[in-house]
């Protein structure tokens, strides 16, 4: 693997808490030192957030769809009028 | 772990079993939810926003090692929850009065610490990494695929070049933010 996929894959454990304390401690003096250094972990720590992001809307897309045949295809439908009458104002 | 809960949670790592699970949870599920909701002044429209973000919730502490025996107990708990944080006033309080109770309030919490730096301006940026990509990025870090699930997924003839991709997405990831030069307000809506 290429040097800096190499590094990603450190600050990846470094950031995961996958280090043993001294190999920890040993990023944690580097990036003291190498501003360049902490910088990469910042940005990495905001990818995986971007990636979670990423993953939540499309899981809620998916959702969205299962919602939708529940309250639009025949098959469901005592389900749906289950609870469209719920909220249904009394007469 | 319980035979059932491993079905379940490989059944998650596939759409179409998202779409059975999510389905039956809905169906076995919902009405209980609806029913606690609308005798507490709630809206279909509410029951359905706070129904969407509790199984969001129950998929990621599934996926995070989270032993969820009673699915439906749990979800109902998450979605009562979500339900006073969101839509009732302070004075109100959601009675804790379980472990379940407990337990949902810190998935809720977790839930929406994360969804804090939602970052809905950066699409078209994530776009530009890739749709593979991104989509190779949610498999492993969102959806926990194993390395040798990603492999087969995405046509890797080896774990290990599944890896070394993995890891130039994300450096394709990181790059961007870097050229974007991203700072945390961004990330905020």
């Amino acid at each position: 693997m290429r040097t800096s996929l190499d590094e990603i894959r450190v600050l990846e454990q470094y950031i995961f808490h996958q280090q043993a304390p001294e190999e920890r401690l040993l990023i944690e003096a580097k990036a003291h030192l190498d501003k360049e250094l902490a910088m990469k972990v910042q940005r990495q720590q905001r990818a995986y957030l971007l990636i979670q992001n990423y993953g939540r809307e499309q899981l809620k897309a998916e959702i969205a769809h299962v919602q939708d045949q529940l309250f639009t295809q025949s098959k469901y439908r005592r389900f749906k009028e289950m609870i469209v009458n719920l909220f249904s104002p009394k007469s | 772990m319980k035979t059932s809960l491993k079905m379940m949670k490989n059944q998650l790592k596939t759409s179409e079993g998202r779409e059975t699970v999510f389905l039956r949870l809905y169906q076995q599920c919902f009405p209980d939810v609806a029913k606690y909701i609308h005798k507490r002044g709630g809206s279909l429209e509410d029951t359905q926003d706070v129904f969407q973000d509790s199984l969001v919730i129950y998929y990621e502490q599934v996926h995070a090692g989270k032993d969820i025996q009673q699915e439906k107990a749990y979800l109902f708990a998450v979605a009562k929850y979500l339900w006073f944080k969101r839509y009732k006033t302070q004075q109100e309080e959601c009675p804790m009065d379980n472990l379940e109770a407990m337990e949902a309030m810190e998935a809720v919490e977790e839930y929406d610490k994360a969804e804090e730096g939602t970052a809905f301006q950066l699409w078209p940026f994530l776009q530009q990494a890739g749709q593979k990509c991104m989509q190779i990025l949610k498999s492993f870090y969102y959806d926990r695929l194993s390395m040798e699930e990603l492999a087969d997924r995405f046509g890797y003839r080896s774990t290990r070049s599944a890896t070394v991709q993995k890891y130039k997405c994300l450096e394709k990831v990181r790059d961007q933010i870097k050229e974007k030069a991203l700072t945390y307000e961004d990330f905020v809506r």
